[in-house]
């Protein structure tokens, strides 16, 4: 390679990255604010380097977008790889049926809940959606309230897409037509015992359906197989819950004994099952008052969700091969 | 048709004079009349300067010779001010608002109430709604000196607003103000060379522009509306893209020593001590929904959260406390010494 065809490298020679100094330097000298003369002066090095050095200075400068909630679309996509990782290698994720997922306007989408330490079915249905859906939007998660407790982990969770979990949060990011993705069972399904695993829990107070029939958002409810063998719950740590404030601390066979390497988590057999959408335009806003119609599609939802489990887990076959 | 007469409490705070000075122009406005412990800093042309306390129950003598139709309370206190130090906060909260509506009690002529309030009163927390509705206030626990008074003055007005139905008394929920030319403890703090930030949380904030401020108290006292009142921009901004707007670069510190920090190093550089109220939202965030505002009082911010900032940023660069410290600010260093 000659220094001559620095444009088409990855990396720069020394000769193009004595330009962008001189460049950007004539570019400070002349009164532009040095971020921007990065940015200009970025365009004598290589295509994929220059595009970096561009997006840096952009996001040093605050000039990204983030919605009122902190989603910000560009770090979803710059943590896509390593989700992808996941989906397509970790866990061989087979997702079927992402059709029955409007492909605009609002839609909640109810999931069973599961994968004790860390639930990572909300990050996978996103995958799925993002992989198989013909029009892929990214949708947004109702997350644990606790969770934004905690530093870092709030902050990330955010900008990929959470939501605290609340019916006015709910409702609010339904009435702006986003896809939203709420898991009714909640700490009940993602602290079960491992023997009770695939064995949907109450969902909640059906406080998922008024939320539905007041914006009039179909639900799609969504079977996920392969989350509850991640981190198979034996027992749980009282006296850890109550140090960290955590609603429960699990004991898995790998966390806490192997300390961080204990986070890893299983490499199960996925399956993701988008089901037929219940259109719920037929109710007035109205409906949502009604206890027992709430209390009847909340039921509904769930039956349907915990056959295509089964169905789902026999296609599946062996947990882990 | 006569005009309408109007008292403002607290003239000689910042807001308090702003409004003054655009309901001077309004020539439906045929008399205005301003009350506090000291005269404005600027010259008012035709409005009344009263000088009384709040707190003292004179007020309820020299408030109905007035003969106002409106009343619109700017005294309430975010931070002391110079001859309004910490401790006295409360006082001037609490009890001014309580002797105010005592003295509303005895004006006849009354039609209107507007409070300057702040959205303080919801608190701030991890768990809670990212937009506070109006009815959600006093739901969650009370955790800060600024909070409960505000909710305590909130029920003496809503108490107040109860028996007096004729009334239209407006509560006016402001989230922090940002602006060039204001002087609050919040905007100081932004304007550091170095931000310190708690490490590991990045909150989702509302910062609402001056002129908006101005204008929505303007709006409420023009058209004001029975109950509580939101003031916000549209949207939210996290603090962590706000400071990159402002090319303040960020240090993290561990929350539990944010606060010493601030007080020991912000008192030198002429912070002043941040209240409990504005350490949370510095932690957890605070979101209030401005639909009522918009809809109800007809008033459209003209800023949303991330063009204040801008805005802010577009005033202030060039002034700033201490030397330039941000990522950009040192590579323009580097670049310079080679000549």
């Amino acid at each position: 390679m000659s220094a001559t065809d620095t444009t088409e490298g990855p990396l720069p020679g020394p000769e193009a990255l004595a330009d962008f100094l001189r460049n950007m330097r004539v570019g400070v000298e002349s009164g532009l604010d040095p971020l921007t003369a990065a940015q200009r002066a970025a365009g004598s090095l290589p295509k994929q380097l220059s595009g970096a050095v561009d997006a840096i200075a952009r996001r040093l400068q605050g000039e990204y977008h983030e919605d009122e909630w902190g989603f910000d679309e560009e770090l979803a996509e710059a943590v896509f790889p390593l989700f992808d990782f996941l989906y397509s290698v970790w866990w061989r994720v087979v997702a079927e049926g992402a059709t029955n997922v409007p492909s605009h306007g609002r839609a909640l989408l109810v999931s069973n809940h599961a994968g004790s330490l860390f639930p990572f079915d909300a990050s996978m249905i996103t995958m799925a959606l993002m992989k198989t859906h013909p029009l892929p939007r990214w949708p947004r998660f109702m997350v644990l309230d606790w969770a934004f407790v905690l530093p870092f982990i709030s902050g990330f969770m955010r900008r990929v897409g959470g939501i605290p979990a609340s019916p006015r949060n709910a409702r609010r990011v339904l009435e702006q037509d986003e896809l939203v993705m709420a898991f009714p069972e909640g700490v009940k399904g993602t602290g079960k015992q491992f023997s009770e695993r695939y064995r949907l829990q109450r969902f909640g107070r059906g406080g998922f359906v008024e939320v539905a029939l007041h914006t009039g958002a179909p639900i799609v409810p969504v079977a996920t197989v392969g989350s509850e063998e991640i981190y198979p719950k034996l027992g749980e740590s009282e006296a850890l819950a109550r140090a960290t404030g955590a609603p429960f601390v699990p004991l898995t066979p790998t966390f806490p004994w192997l300390g961080l390497l204990g986070l890893v988590p299983l490499p199960s057999r996925w399956r993701i099952e988008f089901c037929e959408r219940i259109d719920l335009s037929e109710y007035p806003p109205e409906a949502a008052d009604d206890p027992r119609l709430v209390f009847d599609l909340s039921e509904e939802v769930r039956e349907r969700i915990q056959q295509k489990l089964y169905e789902n887990l026999v296609k599946r076959g062996s947990a882990f091969l | 048709m006569t005009g309408r007469r109007v008292v403002i409490t607290g003239i000689a705070s910042h807001w308090g004079l702003e409004l003054a000075r655009r309901l001077e122009r309004d020539p439906g406005i045929e008399h205005l009349a301003g009350i506090d412990t000291r005269r404005p800093a600027a010259e008012l042309e035709r409005t009344d300067f009263i000088e009384a306390d709040l707190r003292s129950p004179l007020l309820s003598r020299v408030l109905p010779s007035t003969e106002a139709d409106t009343v619109v309370h700017c005294g309430i206190l975010w931070y002391p001010e110079p001859g309004k130090p910490a401790s006295a906060l409360h006082e001037i909260n609490v009890i001014g608002t309580l002797q105010l509506l005592a003295a509303c009690e005895r004006t006849r002529t009354l039609e209107r109430v507007v409070v300057r309030g702040s959205a303080a009163i919801y608190g701030c927390d991890a768990a809670a709604p990212a937009f506070f509705e109006e009815d959600l206030a006093g739901k969650g626990k009370l955790t800060t000196r600024f909070q409960r008074d505000i909710s305590e003055l909130e029920d003496y007005f809503s108490n107040f607003a109860r028996r007096h139905s004729e009334l239209v008394c407006c509560m006016l929920r402001y989230q922090p103000e940002i602006g060039a030319e204001l002087d609050t403890p919040l905007v100081r703090y932004l304007t550091l060379p170095a931000v310190p930030v708690q490490l590991g949380y990045d909150p989702r904030l509302q910062f609402l522009h001056a002129a908006d401020a101005t204008g929505a108290l303007v709006a409420a006292v023009e058209n004001p509306v029975r109950g509580a009142v939101n003031v916000a921009p549209d949207g939210a901004i996290s603090l962590s893209r706000l400071l990159r707007l402002l090319r303040r670069p960020a240090i993290p510190i561990p929350h539990p020593l944010f606060r010493p920090t601030l007080e020991r190093f912000g008192r030198r550089l002429g912070v002043g001590p941040l209240l409990g109220d504005a350490i949370r939202m510095l932690r957890f965030g605070r979101g209030v929904d401005n639909r009522r505002l918009r809809e109800e009082i007809g008033y459209e911010p003209r800023y949303d959260a991330v063009e204040a900032i801008r805005d802010f940023a577009a005033k202030t660069n060039r002034r700033r406390i201490g030397p330039q410290l941000h990522a950009g600010a040192v590579v323009e260093r580097f670049a310079g010494a080679g000549r």
